[in-house]
């Protein structure tokens, strides 16, 4: 088995009632690269997608798999395989025939159709369950069956739609541990499809932030954590505390931010100049106790211990701001004001835009 | 009274006027009387039933079976079979296109082709007897038993389709997309994953079109021509100006039990299309 790279050249998404999922995008995926696509419901991964996979066509530009330009090939036709995010194992047919669907499709003698489906349910250490119905077997097996089914077509491209989205935390867990694995056992390309940034740093070799049908950034997992390009990316990847304001100066790639409590000083990706509308953001953990290159005062409002971390809540004049310190087991804690900073090389100045919604804005919904 | 007392009469009252005239016709068919009565009992006998299988000398010396055509009788049952025969198949083949149609062509039409795949169900059987009688009489088919099977099938076909619609729009659609995906065409899913799915539904649509078939009297009446069905047949005997003769009502009494055992098998059907 070997992975190939896809291509999208331009391509937007319309659906019929007008709406458009997915805005105008070129995006590269490298053969035998797993590479997710990270957003909240609704921006517009799964339509993406649908469209690699042939069930939707792109509105404007192509899709290519290999280089070979996918149009006018249906989900049939395309070296891709889909693992969808209810799974759809076939009911009525047990777990082998489920897993040899495809060579079926290709007419395969059933003898071979066996013991191919043999192979990949041990590969997926399901080797004994082939007689069994789908419905027999618990979530996590479930979601194997789905794997091997797919790997069975031998696709150049496995594309995953949020498949593990249905599992308890631990089985989630062990689950990303196996698809890394088995990707990196056969070399195809995965593309994976995610509104989990747990799942997305874990595995990926690169990650694509995507937001109302835009693609807002594409890097390693790394990048996209330690150095986010635009104000949704910062705020829906990990934590942030965020700093609204104005650039006031900038000078060798650091800028420098009036904001309604205190100038700051950050680095400056995005090229802003003075006078633009500006968002700092500092990861919880990039924060510190006591004096340093960005200091201000704020009052500790609470203390949760985490275990290895120890998260601390503080007003800043009604905004609150979230430190995240190593537990050495032997801290004092602020009482009343406190100094708190930061480093200038670990807050980033990006231009104003719209934000991911924090949980708590979710669930007031 | 209080409202739960009302409530227990009018189910009592319900069920009698559903069961009182099936069983009263159940008592007639055993009692030696012509025509049929419960309150001048005559004596219990099976000949209405036996009617059917005994020798044609004892027939000939009863004064009211004499009267009656046996062979007839049983042609127009064995035309009622024959009819039934070509429209079971006939309307669960155009049912499952409707109903295929209906549930994954996703277009603006389908509102109104519901109604029209739907309305020969819901107009006027004689309209539809009468409809099938003059369009086949224009190209030169003479009224008889192929255009009460057209006439039939017409609305027939409209009960498959329902049963199999119901059934299609519980199969998630992501189990045929996932079929394709894995490089199977069109014709395969639809052998291998729709045709088992809907295996349970188009067993009891089976039976509810053969119900529907020989139950028939309007439709058929009007496209029969010269020919008979078991049903038209029954109807003619019931107009007899002298009162039918019992033997109806033996006839009726095993429709009854047929109808009993085909509704029990609908429903162990039903019961494992659920699971």
């Amino acid at each position: 088995m070997r992975g190939k790279d896809v291509t999208l050249d331009s391509v937007s998404i319309t659906y019929p009632d007008g709406f458009t999922a997915v805005q105008p995008t070129d995006l590269h995926v490298e053969a035998g690269e797993f590479f997710s696509i990270l957003g909240p419901s609704g921006c517009g991964k799964t339509t993406i997608l649908r469209a690699v996979s042939g069930f939707i066509a792109p509105s404007t530009g192509r899709v290519l798999i290999g280089g070979d330009d996918m149009v006018g090939k249906g989900p049939n036709q395309r070296p891709t395989a889909l693992i969808f995010q209810n799974l759809a194992l076939f009911p009525l047919m047990p777990v082998w025939e489920n897993v040899a669907f495809g060579l079926e499709a290709r007419g395969l003698s059933k003898r071979a159709r066996r013991a191919r489906a043999q192979e990949l349910l041990d590969l997926v250490a399901l080797g004994d369950q082939g007689d069994k119905r789908p419905g027999e077997l618990s979530g996590g097996q479930r979601q194997r069956v789905a794997i091997a089914r797919a790997l069975a077509v031998e696709p150049a491209v496995l594309l995953l739609d949020e498949p593990l989205s249905a599992l308890d935390l631990k089985l989630r867990q062990h689950m990303r541990a196996e698809l890394r694995a088995i990707q990196r056992q056969t070399g195809v390309t995965f593309i994976y499809i995610t509104h989990d940034q747990g799942e997305a740093l874990t595995m990926s070799d690169r990650v694509a932030v995507m937001n109302q049908g835009v693609i807002e950034q594409v890097g390693t997992a790394d990048e996209v954590y330690s150095a986010p390009t635009t104000a949704f990316a910062a705020s829906f990847v990990g934590e942030a505390n965020r700093f609204d304001g104005t650039v006031q100066g900038v000078s060798d790639g650091l800028a420098e931010i009036a904001t309604a409590r205190g100038v700051f000083r950050g680095r400056n990706p995005a090229g802003l100049a003075a006078g633009d509308g500006a968002m700092l953001f500092v990861r919880p953990e990039a924060m510190a106790l006591g004096a340093g290159e960005n200091t201000l005062s704020a009052r500790l409002m609470r203390r949760d211990l985490e275990g290895a971390f120890v998260n601390l809540f503080f007003d800043f004049g009604g905004q609150e701001l979230a430190v995240h310190v190593t537990n050495t087991g032997e801290a004092t804690w602020p009482d009343g004001d406190a100094d708190v900073s930061f480093g200038t090389a670990n807050a980033v100045i990006l231009p104003s835009g719209p934000l991911a919604r924090t949980g708590r804005e979710l669930a007031a919904q | 009274m209080t409202s739960h007392r009302i409530l227990t009469l009018y189910t009592w009252a319900f069920l009698a006027f559903m069961f009182a005239p099936l069983l009263l016709m159940i008592v007639a068919s055993f009692n030696d009387a012509s025509p049929p009565s419960v309150t001048d009992w005559q004596g219990l006998t099976f000949k209405w039933y036996e009617f059917f299988w005994m020798d044609t000398s004892t027939i000939r010396e009863d004064p009211v079976l004499r009267a009656l055509d046996r062979g007839r009788f049983g042609g127009c049952f064995g035309n009622s079979l024959y009819v039934a025969a070509w429209v079971v198949p006939l309307s669960l083949v155009l049912g499952l296109a409707g109903a295929v149609l209906l549930t994954r062509w996703r277009s603006r039409f389908n509102g109104v082709l519901w109604w029209v795949l739907l309305s020969p169900m819901l107009a006027p059987g004689v309209v539809l007897g009468i409809s099938a009688l003059v369009f086949w009489n224009r190209l030169g088919v003479d009224a008889g038993l192929f255009t009460i099977i057209a006439a039939q099938v017409t609305f027939i076909a409209a009960y498959p389709m329902l049963i199999l619609m119901a059934r299609l729009q519980r199969q998630p659609v992501e189990l045929e997309e996932a079929a394709l995906d894995l490089g199977a065409t069109p014709f395969r899913v639809f052998r291998r994953l729709t045709l088992p799915y809907l295996f349970p539904a188009l067993a009891s649509a089976a039976v509810i079109a053969f119900m529907a078939s020989m139950e028939n009297y309007n439709t058929t009446m009007f496209a029969k021509g010269g020919s008979c069905t078991f049903a038209t047949e029954i109807g003619a005997m019931a107009r007899n100006p002298n009162g039918h003769p019992p033997v109806i009502n033996a006839v009726g009494t095993v429709i009854i039990l047929i109808t009993v055992a085909a509704a029990t098998l609908h429903t162990v059907l039903a019961r494992r299309e659920m699971r």
